[in-house]
């Protein structure tokens, strides 16, 4: 296996002057992809393999973040561009005020990322969505909340 | 990369400890001084207290690392605030160490004492360890705190004292990678040494990289 060692990101896929070269490269299957979870895009080093089999050791500087289109190698033969799976979801809808409260004291307490949509609770998926279900059965099985589609 | 680890402008790793209160994380850092050293690491510590600076202090004493390579942040509040909220005192803290000792390669973050549910805020750390007692009960990671959930190593600490509380060390692993999907577990006994080199294997593999 390859092993390479990613410093920076060197500018955006979108980038005039890098697009162009990925274009090129990619003629020769050279544009080579690394899928980074939601959860790590703030890990400023991570090991990951990237699709097509290359061992990338990041080690990014503390004022740079990865992000969707972020390109950390651009070579004559490679090009590492980041791809960002897409953050999942888990929508709630309380029944009423009081269920509301309690949903969101509850959401509070476990530290779980969320943000509101009108009287949906949407709670950020960090894990497994099992282990939120869990902590949510007596909601979902008294009918105080319910999952709304996402 | 160099034979003694990669150089770069990313300054030094943070790894952070976490776990509750006495499960073994300032003995673990003990034990990881000398053993990271070893492997060409250059070492610094931030400890988490309440309100004292016992941990660092006790560190301090030891011997295994130059006083003034320890700093205390004394956290006045919830623990878990420092580490995951609003690390803005530990990232000053770990900022100032790398300014002091710009080799640094590595700065080792100790949470103050929490429950099963801290978790460290990726802006302040690169990796994180979570420590249980196994002493604690062999029902623990079956709860799935986020602690044991979504640490990137869960450290299963004080294994000589299980056999003393009937813990089943095997069901514990079991269990543990049933809730973490594949992330590694390493048993240790901060006693005797056991585990330690495993546990920086993991270290130097996933964020030390080139040691
Ligand atoms: N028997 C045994 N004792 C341990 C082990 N690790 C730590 N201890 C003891 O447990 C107590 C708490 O450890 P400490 O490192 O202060 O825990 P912390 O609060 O997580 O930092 C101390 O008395 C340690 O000597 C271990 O693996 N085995
Ligand atoms: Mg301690």
């Amino acid at each position: 296996m390859i092993s390479i060692h990613l410093t920076q990101a060197l500018g955006h896929a979108g980038d005039p002057g890098i697009a162009e070269r990925l274009h090129n490269l990619s003629h020769r299957g050279c544009v080579d992809y690394l899928h980074v979870d939601t959860t790590d895009i703030n890990r400023r080093r991570q090991r990951l393999t990237s699709e097509q089999g290359v061992d990338c050791m990041i080690t990014l500087p503390r004022d740079q973040l990865l992000s969707n289109g972020a390109v950390l190698e651009l070579a004559d033969d490679r090009a590492v561009v980041i791809r960002i799976s897409e953050q999942q979801w888990l929508k709630l809808r309380p029944r009423d005020c009081a269920a509301a409260l309690e949903l969101g004291y509850l959401a509070g307490n476990l530290h779980w990322r969320e943000k509101f949509q009108d009287e949906i609770l949407a709670v950020a998926l960090q894990g497994p969505e099992v282990a939120y279900l869990e902590r949510l059965h007596f909601f979902l099985n008294d009918g105080r909340a319910e999952r709304a589609p996402v | 990369m160099t034979e003694t680890g990669v150089i770069t402008g990313a300054g030094p790793a943070r790894i952070g400890i976490g776990g509750p209160v006495g499960s073994g994380k300032t003995a673990l850092i003990e034990n990881l001084i000398p053993v990271l050293e070893e492997r060409g690491l250059e070492i610094a510590v931030v400890t988490n207290d309440l309100v004292t600076k016992e941990d660092a202090e006790r560190l301090q004493r030891t011997g295994l690392i130059s006083p003034d390579r320890v700093i205390a942040v004394e956290t006045g509040a919830c623990p878990h605030t420092a580490i995951r909220e609003d690390p803005t005192m530990n990232i000053q803290a770990a900022e100032r160490l790398a300014d002091l000792f710009p080799h640094t390669s590595v700065i080792l973050i100790e949470s103050g004492g929490d429950n099963l549910a801290s978790t460290f805020s990726l802006d302040l750390v690169d990796y994180w360890l979570f420590v249980i007692d196994a002493a604690d009960g062999d029902d623990i990671p079956r709860k799935r705190g986020p602690g044991i959930v979504r640490s990137d190593l869960l450290v299963i600490n004080k294994t000589d004292l299980a056999p003393h509380v009937g813990a089943d060390l095997g069901r514990m692993v079991q269990e543990g990678d049933e809730v973490r999907g594949g992330k590694p577990i390493v048993l240790t006994n901060c006693a005797t040494g056991d585990g330690i080199e495993q546990v920086v294997d993991h270290l130097c593999h996933d964020v030390l990289f080139g040691y």
